[in-house]
């Protein structure tokens, strides 16, 4: 029932679409970059783990681009998508306001420090996680004592930022960069900093398939997402 | 003694009105619905500010736009029994009664007053639960439970059916007596006002036009207006069942006929064009059963015909032509027999 | 049956299936295992009860300042009254996420009234202030229009009786409305309840703190879809009980 009720939903929101365009689930982060990258097809930004539920649960883009590996790998290995491919990279780093006083991990855990994060589902919260998990138990503590709100998305992080409601948050270099100095970046300590390697996968029955393997091989190397600040796989 | 004068703008027109009523005394003010009838007692208990005015009752000011003053309606106390009633949906017979009353002993009190209007029994209904004269006599006890210094009744009669209505007057009438304030009725039926309304005022757009006695207005009215309004003289008497008719012995002496049905006190009522004049002593032969012998007492024109007030131990006013005063030689002190059909006589019980 | 029946018939149908089977289907795939199960866990717990205590206090304000508001606009006429309802109901209209965004831009950090007062952002103060503006309007509506449907003779036989302004809005428009002015919180509960975007905009999401059922659904969403589906459930129980009891008031408030 749930499926067929999601698929309802979906071929609704494609009414009137162009056959030509792609519908592309991608993650959050990846809105500036693939906009830039082909302005014409049909975008649904989200978390990336909300978008592989969807899919999941029926619904079919014909693209499907994460903030990590492994939920595409995932989908793959349900027999959901076809093989996925490493596009580009991204580093996480700590968001604050440019005229912040926090500069580094370890200011985070001063009381009163208020903190958002992506919530543990999502990749930019579990790329948060791997990071705190890399601290010593009291500094962990105390940060995730500060933290007020785990967003569904990374945009919800940095919208917490750039409006003053937390001091910090744990986003991508690409999206203080999309922030156009509305937001500072504070590197974490590279021994910390944790592989964010996004992939994307043609997903299965589409009707577009060709279309679909051109936007996904086209990828890697995109002016488009090197210009967001996205690193080459 | 209540008295008002008013000026004020409504939809169409300007009302502009004076009146008194003594204590004990009911002043109906009847004329067709939309002439400003029920703007008056809205001004009355202060819940209509007039443009310019003045209302006192027993001697205290509850308006005056020259001097600023204006009581709230809630420190005026008078008795209101609007049209179609306004009880609280939401509360029992005997709760919408207390709801003038200080909180002691306030059941014992609107039982009391229930029981005076012989709906005791009715205490604990609502009033979607109750009949249309139970709603009547319910609004009644709810106007007089607090000791209103003033009455005010919007048609109380008018959402009543015919036969409900002969009695709630009666009753109605007692009220008022014993209530022994200052009261205003307003009905759109003459004959109501008439049962009712020690005197009576007739209002037309906004204007008491003219104001007396029920008899007076139909005997000697001020225009054409006033005679096609005040229509029916009303005659009362007794009634009882005689050859397949009924036969009224009319207070003052005499008696007549109807078609009606009726046995008992009655109120007996005939349209003055429907009586016809002639000559004193042995009526003519013809058709019509009611036959009294009059004194005419005033003559008054209106454009093509003439009004005669009688005096046939009753009041009694009667419709003719200017052609028919000629031929008869009619003035006043003259002296006629007015007949008219028993057909042409209802009867209300009393 | 002549055919505008029919087709009077056929529109009804097609209403109710369509609405209906999406509820339905939530309890369908619902197997009542699950639905203690999830009960069971104590964040589906801390997210009921935050939604609860944030919902009532919020209906709590909405009905303590909006039913006068409401009396006012019924039952007065004065300069502005037309542009204050439509100013009234303009939350009903705006999209949650717009909702979201007009409380940062007044009470948020940067907000035009930021940095004074208390600190709404991301607290569960701010979930009630997010709840009571998208909720509010659903209430001053149907109450004022319950008490523009109170026969005025109602209230000006309760002034001839005595009673002051205060005492007749107390003891004659209010329990004659009462019928509408439980529709009229309960829709305002129930949307209070539902509340998602503005929420999350404005509160953010945070166990125990600011996230609501409608958001710990969604965070569920993702990796838990049973979890998801046994707390709407609760959520549209819930819902469901609170609509029937008001109908039930309704109907017995003349009774």
């Amino acid at each position: 029932m749930k499926r067929v009720l999601l698929v309802a939903v979906i071929a609704l929101a494609g009414c009137g679409a162009n056959d030509a365009h792609l519908t592309v689930s991608a993650a959050a982060s990846l809105k500036q970059a693939f906009t830039a990258y082909q302005a014409n097809d049909r975008y649904s930004f989200a978390g990336s783990d909300q978008l592989a539920a969807q899919i999941r649960a029926g619904a079919r883009p014909d693209v499907f681009a994460a903030a990590n590996t492994k939920l595409p790998d995932d989908l793959y290995a349900a027999g959901l998508v076809e093989k996925p491919k490493v596009f580009a990279t991204n580093r996480l780093v700590m968001a604050v306001q440019p005229d912040s006083k926090i500069d580094a991990l370890g200011d985070l855990g001063r009381p009163g420090v208020k903190i958002a994060m992506g919530s543990p589902d999502v990749p930019v919260g579990s790329y948060t996680r791997q990071v705190l998990g890399g601290l010593g138990p009291k500094l962990r503590e105390a940060i995730m004592g500060n933290v007020r709100s785990n967003e569904p998305d990374v945009a919800g992080v940095v919208g917490k930022v750039t409006q003053g409601a937390v001091d910090a948050g744990f986003v991508y270099i690409t999206d203080v960069r999309a922030a156009n100095g509305r937001l500072k970046a504070v590197e974490l300590p590279p021994p910390l900093e944790p592989q964010v390697a996004y992939a994307a996968a043609v997903v299965k029955g589409t009707k577009h398939p060709e279309a679909a393997r051109r936007f996904v091989d086209g990828l890697p190397g995109a002016s488009a997402l090197s210009d967001a600040g996205f690193g080459r796989p | 003694m209540l008295s008002l004068e008013a000026q004020t703008t409504l939809g169409g027109f300007e009302l502009d009105a004076a009146l008194e009523a003594a204590a004990g005394e009911c002043l109906a003010l009847a004329g067709p619905s939309g002439a400003g009838k029920t703007s008056i007692l809205r001004i009355v208990a202060g819940l209509h500010r007039p443009d310019r005015g003045r209302v006192s009752c027993d001697g205290e000011l509850w308006l005056d736009t020259n001097a600023g003053t204006d009581v709230p309606p809630e420190q005026r106390r008078v008795g209101y029994v609007f049209q179609d009633y306004a009880l609280f949906p939401h509360l029992s017979a005997w709760r919408n009664v207390a709801y003038a009353l200080p909180r002691e002993s306030r059941r014992e009190r609107a039982l009391e007053l229930l029981d005076r209007l012989k709906i005791a029994d009715r205490a604990d209904a609502r009033p979607h639960e109750l009949s249309g004269g139970e709603r009547q006599r319910v609004a009644l006890a709810r106007a007089l439970a607090a000791r209103p210094r003033a009455l005010l009744l919007d048609e109380p009669l008018s959402a009543l059916d015919a036969r409900t209505r002969a009695h709630a007057g009666r009753e109605l009438a007692t009220a008022l007596r014993e209530a022994d304030v200052p009261a205003l009725l307003v009905t759109h039926d003459f004959a109501e006002a008439s049962l009712l309304g020690d005197r009576v005022a007739v209002v037309d757009r906004g204007r008491i036009v003219q104001h007396g006695t029920a008899a007076e207005l139909a005997a000697t009215p001020g225009s054409a207006f006033v005679a096609d309004f005040t229509g029916a003289v009303v005659l009362s008497g007794d009634a009882h069942p005689a050859e397949g008719l009924t036969r009224i012995a009319l207070d003052g002496g005499g008696s007549i006929a109807s078609t009606d049905t009726a046995a008992g006190r009655v109120a007996a009522s005939v349209h003055p064009w429907d009586i016809a004049i002639a000559p004193p002593g042995d009526p003519a032969p013809g058709s019509a059963q009611n036959h009294l012998h009059a004194e005419v007492v005033s003559i008054t024109a209106i454009g093509n015909r003439v009004r005669l007030g009688l005096d046939a131990g009753q009041p009694l006013a009667a419709e003719v032509t200017d052609a028919a005063i000629r031929d008869l030689g009619l003035k006043r002190g003259s002296r006629v027999t007015a007949t008219w059909k028993a057909s042409a006589t209802r009867l209300v019980a009393l | 049956m002549r055919p505008f029946t029919a087709l009077l018939a056929v529109a009804l149908t097609v209403a109710l299936l369509f609405l209906v089977i999406p509820v339905a289907a939530i309890f369908a795939n619902t197997a009542p295992s699950d639905l203690i199960h999830s009960l069971g866990d104590a964040s589906a717990r801390d997210a009921l009860r935050l939604s609860l205590e944030t919902s009532l206090i919020a209906l709590a304000v909405i009905v303590l300042v909006g039913t006068p508001t409401a009396y006012l606009l019924a039952t007065r006429r004065f300069r502005g009254r037309s542009v204050a309802i439509t100013l009234i109901e303009l939350p009903l209209v705006l999209p949650p996420a717009v909702a979201g965004i007009a409380l940062l831009a007044s009470l948020g950090p940067q907000g035009i009234f930021g940095g004074h007062g208390p600190q709404l952002v991301l607290t569960t103060a701010g979930v009630v202030v997010a709840l009571t503006f998208v909720s509010a309007p659903f209430y001053i509506r149907q109450a004022q229009e319950s008490f523009a449907a109170v026969d005025p003779r109602l209230m000006e036989a309760s002034r001839t009786l005595g009673a002051g302004e205060a005492r007749t809005f107390w003891q004659v428009a209010v329990p004659v409305a009462r019928a509408g002015l439980l529709a009229g919180g309960a829709l305002a509960l129930g949307r209070a309840l539902g509340e998602f975007g503005a929420t999350l905009m404005f509160a953010g999401s945070f166990r125990g703190v600011t996230q609501t059922v409608p958001l710990a659904i969604y965070e569920r969403f993702a990796t838990d879809f049973t979890g998801a589906l046994a707390l709407s459930a609760v959520l549209v129980a819930i819902s469901g009980a609170l609509l029937a009891s008001v109908k039930l008031a309704g109907r017995r408030a003349f009774a």
